[in-house]
C-alpha cells in the first residue's frame, strides 16, 4: 500500500498561498531542493532544504514589488531565474544574486490580473495570461531584457494558466472559456497562431479548465477542471517530427467521479504519478492501470489524502530530484511537503 | 467581444465583466450638472426630453462597455446614414486611399474606377459630393512636418531633460492607438504624439468649417460621412474634441447654438460593400462619373495622385522634409527601410557627418507597438519619429477592410492590396497640393499659424481608471 506521509507544514505567508515552483537545478548532485511560492500576502518566499535534516526553510522573501496578489512564479530552466506573475498587472523578473533576490525587468502590457508565467524548455521564451483574455509571449534577450513577440487573442475569457510543452515550443493555455487553445509559430506566417483548440466539441471540459500538465516524454496531457473531472490528452510523434506540421492532440480519457469540488492544479510527475489538488481540501494520486481490460479505464486513483489542507488545494508540484516529493499550496497561508511510501 | 476592433482596444478597452457598483462617470455633452433639487409649481405641464446616454459617450469612459455596446456601434451607421440622405440632409462622403484599394482589388479594377464608380454609387443614393481623404491627409501631412521640425529643433536646443520629452515624435492618425495611449499608458506617453488631426478629422474640419461657407451650407445641414479602413475611426469620430459649437443666425429667430461634429458617422469599407450588395448593384458595369475635385487629388490629366506610404506615409514624408529642411538633403529616391524584427518593424536613418541625426521607424501591430512603449518608459527609445498603426501590415490591413477570398491568405491579399494601393497614382509632396495651398491661401493663412492650429490640431486626455474597477481580486 502506498501513503502521502506528510514531511513538513511550511507556515509564513499571511494569505492564501496561490502557486509554488521547485527550482529545476536543485535536488541533483548534492544539491539541496529549493522552491518558490507565491501568495496573496503579495510576496513570494524562497524555500531551501537543509540537507542535514532535511527540512525546509524560508532564506529569502521578494517584497515590495507586486502590489497585489502574487498568483503564480515560475523558475527559468537554468534556475537562475524566477517570474512571478501578479494580480498587479505585471510580471516581475527577479535574478538570484548571490542568495539575494533583485527585481532586474517588470513585464507590463496586461489590462489586468496576470494569472500565469510560463518558461519554454530552452529558457529563451516567456509566456503569460491573464483577465484581458490574451497570452502574451516574450523573448529572452541578454541583458535580463524582454521584448515581446506575440500578443495572443482567441480565448474569449479569463485565461487561467499557460504552460509550455516539455520539449516543443509548442504553448498550451487553458481558460474560464472552457477550452486549452495550443499556439505554435507556424514557419509561414510571421507570428503565433493558434493551431488546434480542446473545447467540448471534440471531448473537452464543460466548464472552466484551470490547470494542465504533461508527462515526462511530452506526449500526453492532463487538464484538471471545474467540471470535476480530469482529462488526459495524447499527440503521436512528439519529436520524431521532420519538418512537419504540428501534430494534433486527442481527447484519450476522462477520470470522472474521483473529485466532489473544483480541481485546481494537477502535476505528472517523473513516475507517471499524477497528483490533483482541489477545493476539498484533498490530494489525489492517480495512475496507470496496467491490468486494465480491453475498454476499461486506463488510469486508476492510487491513494486520496482526505483533509491534507484545511482549505482549497490551489497548486500541487512534485519536486525534481532522484526521490521526488510532492509539495503542495492551500487557502489556508501554508504549504506541505509529502513524501510518497509504502507500508 | 467584437473581433472587428484593434488588438489595441480589444485588450485595453472593450470587456463583458462590469465590476461592482461601477457608477456612471460620463459627462452630458451641452448638459451641465445640475446638483440642486428643482421643485416646479407651474400648473403647467411641461414634457422634458429624457436625457439619454449615447454608446459614444459610454466607449469613451474607461468603465463599464460590454461587447454588446460594440454590436451597436456596427450596426448603427449604414442605417443611419440612409436615413440622413432620405431626411433631406446634404450628406457627403469622404472616402479614404486604404478603403478605395480593397474595393478596387475586391471588384478587380484600378483605384481611380472604384473611385469613380463609387462616386456614381454614391450619388445615386442621393449624396451630393463624394471627396478623397488623401487631399485632406496631404494637409495632416503638412502640419505634421512643421510640428517635427519645431519639435527637433527644440530638442536641440534645450539641454534640460524635461524638454527633450517632446521626441519621439508619434504619428497621431491611429485611433485605435490614441485610444490605447490614453486608456493604458497616460500621461506619459500623450505628450510624444503629434497634435495634428487625423486625414479623418482633417477633412471633417475643412467641410464642416469652411467647405460649408463656400457653399453657403449651415454646417448643421450638412451630414459628413467617411469610409474607413478601420472600426476604430467609428471611435474617433465620435470623441468630444471633434465636436465644434457653431452659431447659426436665422432671422427672425434669436441664435441658436449648435453642437457640429466635425464626422457624423463612419462606414467600414466592409458595410460599403455590404450596402453595395443590398442594393443588388452590378458594381463592376456601373457607370464612372466625374470626381467631385473641391477635395480630391486628381490632376488636370485625370490621375490621382499622394504620398508612398499605405498608411498615411507620415514617416516617409516626415523623413524627406526633415532631410531637406534641416540638413539639406533632397531625397529623390525610395528610402530604404530596414526590418528589425518583423516586417511590421521597419527602421530608416539619416546620417551626416558619420552620426546618426535622422531615425525613423514604421511600428505596426500591437506586439510591436508594446515593445516601442516598453523603451519609452526604459528611457532607451532614440527614434525620433514613430508612425504607430495598431493593426498588423498597417491601415490596408484594418478590420473594416473586405476580407480575404476563399482560397486567398491575408497574406496574399495584403501584397495585392499594397500593389494596387498606389496603383496608377502619381507621387506627390503634399506641399505641392494645390488643394492645400489654396486652403492656405485662402483660409488657414500659412502651415503652423493659429488658425491652422485650431482647426487641424487637436489635443489627448488620459483617463483616470475608477477605483471600484480595480478592487476584484481572484
Amino acid at each position: 500500500m502506498m501513503e502521502l506521509k506528510e514531511i513538513q507544514r511550511l507556515e509564513g505567508h499571511t494569505d492564501k498561498v496561490w502557486s509554488l515552483a521547485w527550482n529545476p537545478t536543485t535536488g541533483h548532485a548534492g544539491i539541496p531542493l529549493v522552491f518558490a511560492s507565491c501568495s496573496g500576502d503579495k510576496t513570494v518566499r524562497i524555500w531551501e532544504q537543509n540537507l542535514s535534516s532535511g527540512l525546509w526553510a524560508c532564506t529569502a522573501v521578494l517584497d515590495e514589488t507586486h502590489t497585489r496578489t502574487v498568483r503564480s512564479c515560475a523558475w527559468s530552466p537554468s534556475g537562475k531565474l524566477l517570474a512571478t506573475a501578479s494580480f498587479d498587472a505585471t510580471t516581475a523578473i527577479w535574478e538570484n544574486v548571490g542568495g539575494d533576490f533583485e527585481c532586474v525587468s517588470t513585464l507590463e502590457g496586461h489590462e489586468n490580473e496576470v494569472k500565469c508565467v510560463s518558461w519554454n524548455a530552452a529558457g529563451t521564451l516567456l509566456a503569460t495570461c491573464s483577465r484581458d483574455k490574451s497570452v502574451w509571449i516574450w523573448e529572452v534577450l541578454p541583458g535580463n531584457e524582454f521584448e515581446c513577440v506575440s500578443v495572443l487573442q482567441g480565448h474569449s475569457q479569463d485565461v487561467k494558466m499557460v504552460k509550455w510543452h516539455p520539449t516543443e515550443d509548442i504553448l498550451f493555455s487553458c481558460s474560464y472559456d472552457n477550452s486549452v487553445k495550443v499556439w505554435a509559430d507556424e514557419g509561414d506566417s510571421d507570428d503565433w497562431q493558434c493551431v488546434q483548440t480542446l473545447g467540448e466539441p471534440n471531448n473537452g471540459h464543460t466548464s472552466t479548465v484551470w490547470a494542465l500538465s504533461f508527462n515526462v516524454s511530452g506526449d500526453k496531457m492532463v487538464t484538471c477542471s471545474d467540471d470535476l473531472t480530469l482529462k488526459v490528452w495524447e499527440t503521436e510523434s512528439v519529436g520524431t517530427q521532420s519538418g512537419g506540421g504540428f501534430a494534433p492532440w486527442t481527447h484519450l480519457c476522462t477520470l470522472s467521479g474521483y473529485h466532489d469540488r473544483t480541481i485546481f492544479s494537477v502535476h505528472w510527475s517523473r513516475e507517471g504519478i499524477f497528483a490533483s489538488g482541489a477545493a476539498d481540501n484533498a490530494i489525489r494520486l492517480f495512475v496507470d492501470d496496467n491490468e486494465s481490460q480491453v475498454g476499461g479505464p486506463l488510469y486508476k486513483l492510487l491513494l486520496k489524502k482526505e483533509k491534507a489542507h484545511d482549505m482549497d488545494i490551489n497548486s500541487v508540484q512534485w519536486s525534481p530530484g532522484e526521490k521526488p516529493v510532492l509539495a503542495s499550496a492551500s487557502d489556508d497561508g501554508t504549504i506541505k511537503v509529502w513524501e510518497l511510501t509504502s507500508y | 467581444m467584437s473581433e472587428k476592433f484593434s488588438a489595441a482596444l480589444r485588450i485595453g478597452d472593450l470587456n463583458d465583466y462590469i465590476a461592482p457598483s461601477q457608477a456612471c462617470i460620463v459627462s452630458l455633452k451641452g448638459l451641465k450638472k445640475n446638483d440642486k433639487p428643482e421643485v416646479s409649481i407651474a400648473n403647467k405641464q411641461v414634457n422634458f426630453e429624457p436625457v439619454k446616454i449615447s454608446l459614444k459617450d459610454c466607449l469613451a469612459c474607461s468603465g463599464c462597455v460590454t461587447s454588446a455596446e460594440t454590436v451597436m456601434l456596427e450596426k448603427q451607421s449604414l442605417d443611419e446614414f440612409l436615413n440622413n440622405i432620405n431626411s433631406g440632409k446634404a450628406v457627403i462622403v469622404s472616402l479614404s486611399p486604404q478603403s478605395r484599394a480593397s474595393i478596387a482589388v475586391h471588384f478587380g479594377i484600378s483605384p481611380i474606377q472604384a473611385f469613380k464608380k463609387l462616386t456614381r454609387f454614391f450619388k445615386s443614393l442621393g449624396v451630393k459630393a463624394v471627396f478623397d481623404t488623401s487631399c485632406s491627409r496631404d494637409l495632416t501631412l503638412v502640419e505634421s512636418c512643421v510640428e517635427f521640425i519645431t519639435r527637433y529643433r527644440q530638442n536641440q536646443l534645450v539641454d534640460d531633460e524635461r524638454s527633450k520629452s517632446s521626441l519621439p515624435m508619434i504619428a497621431s492618425a491611429c485611433p485605435g492607438w490614441i485610444c490605447y495611449a490614453e486608456k493604458q499608458l497616460g500621461s506619459f506617453v500623450l505628450p510624444y504624439i503629434s497634435s495634428v488631426k487625423s486625414p479623418q478629422q482633417t477633412v471633417g474640419a475643412i467641410i464642416k468649417n469652411y467647405v460649408c461657407q463656400e457653399l453657403g451650407l449651415r454646417p448643421e445641414e450638412v451630414y459628413h460621412v467617411t469610409v474607413m479602413p478601420c472600426y476604430d475611426k467609428k471611435l474617433e469620430a465620435a470623441r468630444d474634441d471633434f465636436v465644434f459649437q457653431f452659431e447659426s443666425h436665422v432671422e427672425g429667430l434669436e441664435s441658436e447654438i449648435n453642437m457640429i461634429s466635425e464626422v457624423d458617422s463612419v462606414l467600414t469599407t466592409g458595410e460599403v460593400l455590404e450596402l453595395i450588395q443590398s442594393k443588388e448593384v452590378d458594381f463592376k458595369s456601373l457607370e464612372e462619373t466625374p470626381l467631385d475635385k473641391i477635395l480630391t487629388n486628381i490632376n488636370e490629366e485625370g490621375y490621382l495622385y499622394g504620398v508612398h506610404g499605405s498608411s498615411g506615409g507620415y514617416a516617409e514624408t516626415i523623413f524627406r522634409y526633415a532631410a531637406k529642411t534641416l540638413f539639406g538633403r533632397q531625397i529623390d529616391d525610395p528610402l530604404t527601410f530596414r526590418n528589425i524584427r518583423n516586417s511590421d518593424f521597419q527602421e530608416v536613418t539619416l546620417e551626416v557627418e558619420g552620426k546618426t541625426v535622422l531615425k525613423f521607424a514604421l511600428c505596426y501591430g500591437f506586439r510591436n507597438l508594446q515593445n516601442i512603449v516598453r523603451k519609452l518608459k526604459n528611457g532607451k527609445c532614440d527614434y525620433h519619429f514613430l508612425e504607430i498603426m495598431a493593426c498588423p501590415s498597417g491601415c490596408l490591413n484594418g478590420g473594416g477592410q473586405i476580407k480575404p477570398n476563399s482560397g486567398q491568405s491575408p497574406k496574399e491579399l495584403s501584397q495585392l492590396l499594397e500593389s494596387v494601393y498606389m496603383e496608377n497614382v502619381l507621387v506627390a509632396s503634399p506641399f505641392d497640393n494645390p488643394i492645400i495651398k489654396g486652403l492656405y491661401d485662402k483660409w488657414l493663412e500659412q502651415p503652423g499659424s493659429v488658425k491652422a492650429r485650431r482647426y487641424m490640431h487637436t489635443q489627448y486626455h488620459p483617463v483616470e481608471k475608477s477605483i471600484t474597477s480595480q478592487l476584484h481580486n481572484w
